[in-house]
């Protein structure tokens, strides 16, 4: 086993708190959600897996009683089951999820009936292979063919959300990373204005 | 579209101002050990071909690789009184060299049979030692290029209007050559690296034909998203404005998978790879997009 501390990113000796927050922080990282339909999924399940034991070693270590979420870890990782297909889609499926592009692309080249599943499929498949863009479009023709289908809609608004994560990760790193923001100068600012008219003096003379 | 010049126009650069100085420092000792790595190869005159875009191939490569490189502090013939830090003792930065010189010649013999420029079959000459030298040291990469490059070049001449399907080799090709250059311990890792390569491809591809829109339809030359959004004689900004929207999707996503990937490596250096995807990478595609990619603030690092 690696060194749990390095495994969460933080330093040795680092306080329960400070553990939970890093092993929170990865956990919503690798969350299989942000690796759906992706073909790095089973790394990230694996990753996962050691975060999800470096944190249990720790607070073992520190003897609390940290199981609220080691609960809630076991439960990420298997996908959820599907349903109510034909038994050609159901395959089709069964393939995209093992990672077996081709034969999926191949099965469902023999559909011929283009539902709205069928769309979707293709959308994945299309997913997997890193065509993002064709990949919408038919997800799009699928949504559109049966509005009422939340899962069609969810994989939309996954690859959405994947792009908003990416910005705001980057817009984190630029603006929290150390420095005070706006709002804590400013508030310092004011104090410190209370500060100097307690003793008599003044330095922002317009507050 | 000039795709072979894609790799080398040097897109890829990081954040300066969002980085460390130790780090700046670092990768510019990898910039200058590309840059004297193709010279002590290939001669002084090949490191007029040296890119940005190399030089991230070499530091990640390299980074990826666990690498422990030796700095030296060195003159250059750009800059012969002040001397700077070398990035010494990396295999990765003298296979980085060696596609540079690839990609290169195959750019000029393109640009030769396209255009008949004097100019490239001059840089052909001059590149053709080295380009064989380099092809003895990294045979396997050579011919990935070669049958990528071909494969992109027959979308082409079919018109292909899907900016997925054109993109596709290009990925291949920087998934390939990024493959090729890993030592590989573990082959799930292969795999994440291998899609960092694919998206990073992709989105050099993608954000190129959209850097070009202008220039193609002046010279009526083949563009995937000419003919994926029907262009029909309108005002160029027009068209720009119509796209734009979905071409940025389509950016960001590419690099949004790129960071997924990334996340899950284990590597050196990860702090500057992470500016470049994050940051530099970011905000090349905001500027390319609002068309500010030429602008002269854009300083060289």
């Amino acid at each position: 086993m690696r060194n749990p501390y390095e495994v969460l990113g933080i330093r040795e000796g680092a306080s329960v708190d400070e553990i939970k927050r890093a092993y929170k922080e990865l956990v919503k990282k690798y969350h299989p959600d942000q690796y759906r339909n992706n073909p790095l999924s089973e790394l990230a399940e694996e990753k996962l897996k050691e975060i999800n034991q470096a944190y249990d070693y720790l607070m073992k270590q520190y003897e609390k009683s940290g199981s609220q979420y080691r609960n809630q870890s076991s439960s990420y990782g298997s996908n959820s089951g599907y349903g109510n297909d034909t038994s050609l889609y159901s395959q089709i499926r069964m393939n995209i999820m093992n990672g077996n592009i081709q034969a999926a692309e191949t099965l469902l080249n023999r559909v011929t009936m283009k539902d709205a599943e069928w769309h979707y499929l293709r959308g994945l498949i299309f997913m997997r292979k890193g065509w993002y863009n064709e990949a919408v479009n038919s997800i799009n023709t699928a949504v559109n063919m049966d509005p009422s289908n939340m899962e069609y809609r969810d994989a939309l608004n996954r690859i959405a959300y994947a792009n908003n994560r990416y910005q705001a990760y980057g817009y984190d790193r630029r603006y929290s990373a150390g420095g005070p923001d706006l709002c804590t100068m400013c508030q310092c600012l004011i104090c410190s204005d209370c500060c100097c008219e307690c003793m008599g003096g003044d330095l922002i003379n317009c507050i | 579209m000039k795709k072979i010049g894609l790799f080398m126009f040097g897109y890829i650069l990081p954040d300066k101002g969002e980085m460390k100085i130790k780090e700046y420092e670092l990768f510019r000792a990898y910039y200058c050990g590309v840059c004297k790595s193709m010279g002590k190869s290939f001669g002084p005159l090949c490191r007029f071909a040296l890119n940005y875009d190399s030089v991230f191939l070499g530091m990640l490569l390299s980074s990826i690789n666990k690498e422990s490189v030796s700095l030296k502090k060195e003159p250059c013939i750009a800059n012969p009184l002040k001397r700077k830090w070398v990035v010494k003792n990396s295999n990765s930065v003298d296979f980085s060299a060696d596609i540079n010189i690839i990609l290169t010649y195959y750019k000029f013999k393109d640009d030769w049979t396209d255009e008949k420029s004097y100019l490239a079959k001059l840089g052909q000459i001059v590149i053709s030692p080295g380009y064989k030298r380099a092809l003895n040291c990294s045979k396997e990469a050579e011919s990935h290029i070669k049958k990528s490059l071909e494969k992109l070049h027959a979308l082409e001449s079919q018109r292909c209007s899907s900016m997925d399907i054109a993109a596709d080799p290009f990925g291949e090709l920087i998934k390939g050559i990024i493959s090729i250059g890993c030592n590989w311990d573990n082959d799930k890792k292969k795999e994440a690296v291998e899609w960092l390569g694919y998206n990073i491809g992709k989105w050099i591809y993608i954000i190129d034909a959209f850097d070009d829109i202008e220039k193609d339809i002046e010279k009526n030359s083949y563009n995937p998203l000419l003919l994926q959004y029907m262009y029909k004689d309108e005002e160029v900004n027009e068209f720009k404005n119509r796209i734009r929207d979905e071409v940025r999707f389509n950016l960001i996503h590419t690099l949004a998978q790129a960071a997924s990937a990334f996340e899950l490596l284990d590597m050196n250096n990860k702090s500057i790879i992470e500016n470049i995807l994050y940051l530099g990478m970011d905000k090349k595609t905001k500027s390319v997009l609002e068309g500010r990619s030429c602008n002269k603030d854009e300083k060289s690092l």
